[in-house]
């Protein structure tokens, strides 16, 4: 089976709330695919779309090319965490993992490994319902593990974890990455995937933002906006409006330049003998960049930050 | 494809068995059952055995009658007193209350009956009255006829009773008590109300020995005062008032077999509760997604459900009806219900068998409505307290109830599946074993169906 996730044209609402409002995108194998949004972007209800467990009101999403619900062995072509809450706390670590090996047919000794692949070997014969949510996100992602599918989907796997378990889960994404599947991870947090994801969809608000790259995110972002420093603000804002640049200013000494190479603000105010302590590029974050593509997207951001977005 | 709906009921059965409280909960259903069913068994009794074994009151008009020989009479008119009312002649050892007899006689709605010795009953015409009746003593033998005309005679049966050589013979009038049932919270009394019952005789005559007078009197004690019972002769017509039965009395009525199973309505309690958490707490957790998400085809994810829940639930139910029954056994024993009125029942006959397998299959089948209810309603208080309000309100209710809505009730309801437990059919009996299990089959088919519609069509 191919390793790619392929949602087209997705909608989904529940009752008067649009869910997901006409989502398109590919996941591609051999990488680490971001799924990034707010809180209620519409990320785990496309999981949940692509997993065939909720139905769409439209469009399709597929697995390897075929929709969910056909798969006869799932488990084996689709891996998924959804929700680490998701076990029966009476019941041992081991036993939920064999139940879910015979429904598809699994061989047993298949437990053992990805008990030890997620670190759980000690605790496996111990009730779900003693773990603490890290141990109940590994004991997720073992179940994901288990028929060693091709495809794998993971709804905000760091939740829960301890610093070490963060660095663990990095390793095990890029690792899987490496070994060729399609690897989809959520998250509300951009830092989190910002070394981790190789190719990033963003949405807000049920709708697709950017199906990017990591570094073209980067530098759409941080646009070609210079920061002079300098102690004559007023005339070096003078100049170079000038020569043809836009500029605003941030503090008394600060300027934003748009328009103009660094190398031109430089000459433009060598040419006026106006000095300057700093002339730099502006390089945003990834955090910047999301938080500037998501800024009309978020659901409940507060009203001084609706109001702003208005203006604009 | 059989063999991935084998991978489901082996994942389904992982998922029980791995769960401490849910076979905890079925092992609770096993005690309740044995434990209340002993308890309850261990309380009351009976006095069957020492109570008369025969009714035999009635007005005789009668005379002697020695050796061979015939008494005939002609039974003019009938009043319908009771469907069983009984008019007709009589050969009878002596006038002692219990003593052997023959009688052939005609009832309102029975037709013609030869009757003897309280075991005897063979059915004749069809005929009421007026009509001619006849016996014949011939040595041991006495024969009953029956004739529209009194010339062309039908045998309707015979019976040999050894009787003194001098017996008494003649007519006789008999309306047994009409049976009422009063029903109040609390339980049931069932009363009689006596009747009276008329006849007019002619062409009376005893052949046999020396002619002698009729005499008359009542059998057993009579209900009614001497006024109102009695014999007139007028012109060779006898009117003759008699009230009373002549019969073998039914004892031991109670259904010792179904009542070794009291404790089963409170085992089912913990049954259900397991059956419905089996399915509402994989709703609750969200870990329905995972199951769905392992195994896509709902529909069958159910089916493999119910199988298990209903084979683990048969298996215990079997454990608690078996274990209910051989305990409550000694206890009825004990409390006097003995042979003849009891007699003793084994594991192994068929009827117990079938209430006590019946009775698993009852469980059974009840697991899987409450797997049904529960994945319909999603919720574990709502389906348990409406389970329990269906099997428990009507127990409650049935003796408030008038009987024809209680039995009603116990025929159309889930309820009806408890019948398949009962061996003995009284005048409280519902429905009968067989189709009230399949009531409640139908049920559990229904939930099960709406349920699969419905897992089916709703976003997991």
């Amino acid at each position: 089976m191919e390793a790619t996730i392929e949602v087209n044209g997705l909608r989904k609402r529940y009752g008067r709330t649009v869910a997901v409002d006409g989502l398109s995108f590919t996941v591609q194998p051999g990488q680490v695919t971001g799924f990034v949004g707010p809180n209620g972007a519409g990320k785990s209800t496309t999981m949940r779309v692509i997993l065939g467990l909720d139905a769409p009101d439209e469009g399709t999403a597929l697995v390897g090319g075929q929709p969910y619900r056909m798969l006869r062995v799932p488990l084996c072509h689709v891996g998924a965490l959804l929700d680490a809450g998701a076990i029966h706390p009476g019941r041992r670590a081991r036993d939920h993992l064999l139940w879910m090996a015979h429904s598809n047919g699994i061989a047993t000794a298949r437990i053992n490994e990805v008990i030890e692949m997620v670190g759980l070997t000690s605790a496996a014969r111990r009730r779900a319902g003693g773990y603490s949510l890290g141990m109940r996100q590994r004991l997720g992602i073992a179940g994901a593990l288990l028929g060693d599918p091709p495809v794998l989907m993971f709804d905000e796997p760091v939740n829960g974890l301890d610093p070490e378990g963060i660095r663990w889960i990095r390793g095990l994404l890029r690792s899987l990455a490496a070994e060729g599947r399609a690897v989809l991870v959520s998250s509300h947090l951009m830092s989190e995937l910002q070394d981790t994801a190789d190719h990033l969809v963003v949405i807000g608000r049920g709708r697709l933002i950017a199906d990017t790259t990591v570094a073209a995110l980067v530098a759409a972002a941080s646009g070609d906006r210079v920061v002079l420093r300098t102690a004559h603000r007023t005339e070096a804002m003078t100049a170079l409006a000038s020569a043809g640049a836009t500029v605003a200013a941030t503090d008394r000494e600060a300027v934003t330049v748009t328009g103009l190479p660094a190398e031109r603000i430089a000459a433009v105010l060598g040419e006026r003998g106006l000095s300057f302590s700093e002339l730099a590029a502006h390089r945003a974050t990834l955090e910047e960049a999301y938080m500037e593509l998501t800024r009309d997207a978020v659901e409940f951001n507060s009203p001084t930050v609706r109001a702003e977005a208005n203006n604009e | 494809m059989s063999d991935r709906f084998g991978h489901l009921v082996r994942a389904e059965w992982t998922k029980f068995r791995s769960v401490r409280r849910w076979v905890l909960g079925l092992l609770i259903a096993i005690g309740l059952t044995v434990v209340l069913s002993t308890l309850f068994a261990s309380v009351g009794g009976t006095d069957a055995n020492s109570a008369p074994a025969v009714a035999d009151r009635f007005h005789f008009v009668h005379q002697p009658m020695t050796g061979d020989g015939s008494v005939v009479a002609r039974v003019s008119g009938q009043e319908p007193s009771h469907d069983w009312a009984k008019a007709g002649v009589m050969i009878k050892q002596s006038t002692a209350s219990g003593s052997p007899y023959a009688a052939i006689l005609v009832t309102p709605r029975n037709g013609v009956r030869f009757q003897a010795d309280f075991r005897t009953d063979i059915g004749g015409s069809g005929r009421t009255a007026p009509l001619w009746l006849k016996l014949t003593r011939s040595g041991t033998t006495i024969t009953g006829y029956e004739s529209a005309d009194g010339t062309t005679w039908t045998e309707v049966g015979s019976v040999s009773l050894s009787l003194p050589q001098t017996v008494e013979a003649g007519m006789f009038v008999a309306s047994p008590e009409i049976v009422e049932i009063q029903r109040q919270f609390g339980g049931t009394s069932i009363g009689g109300r006596p009747t009276l019952g008329r006849a007019t005789f002619d062409n009376a005559s005893v052949s046999g020995g020396e002619p002698a007078k009729w005499q008359h009197e009542d059998i057993g004690a009579s209900m009614f005062t001497s006024d109102e019972t009695g014999a007139t002769e007028s012109g060779g017509t006898f009117t003759v008032s008699g009230s009373g039965e002549i019969i073998r009395l039914q004892q031991g009525d109670d259904d010792l077999i179904f009542n070794s199973f009291t404790g089963v309505v409170f085992g089912l309690m913990a049954v259900i509760v397991v059956a419905v958490l089996f399915i509402t707490s994989e709703f609750k957790r969200g870990m329905i997604r995972t199951t769905f998400a392992a195994s896509p085809r709902r529909g069958r994810v159910l089916v493999a459900k119910a199988l298990v829940i209903g084979l683990v639930t048969f298996v215990a139910g079997l454990a608690a009806t078996a274990g209910a029954f051989l305990l409550s056994q000694p206890q009825f024993r004990a409390n006097g219900y003995r042979p003849p009125a009891y007699p003793y029942v084994h594991l192994f006959d068929g009827v117990v068998m079938r209430a006590v397998v019946g009775g698993a299959l009852f469980l059974a089948l009840l697991a899987v409505l409450s797997l049904g209810i529960g994945a319909i309603l999603r919720r574990s208080a709502g389906a348990i307290a409406l389970l329990i309000a269906i099997f428990i309100v009507p127990q409650i209710l049935f003796g408030g109830l008038p009987l024809n809505v209680a039995l009603w009730v116990g025929r159309v309801t889930p309820v009806a599946g408890l019948a398949i437990m009962q061996t003995t059919k009284r005048w409280d009996t519902a429905i009968d074993p067989w189709p009230g299990l399949g009531v409640l089959a139908g049920y559990a088919a229904l939930a099960m169906g709406v349920a699969i519609w419905q897992v089916r069509r709703r976003d997991a």
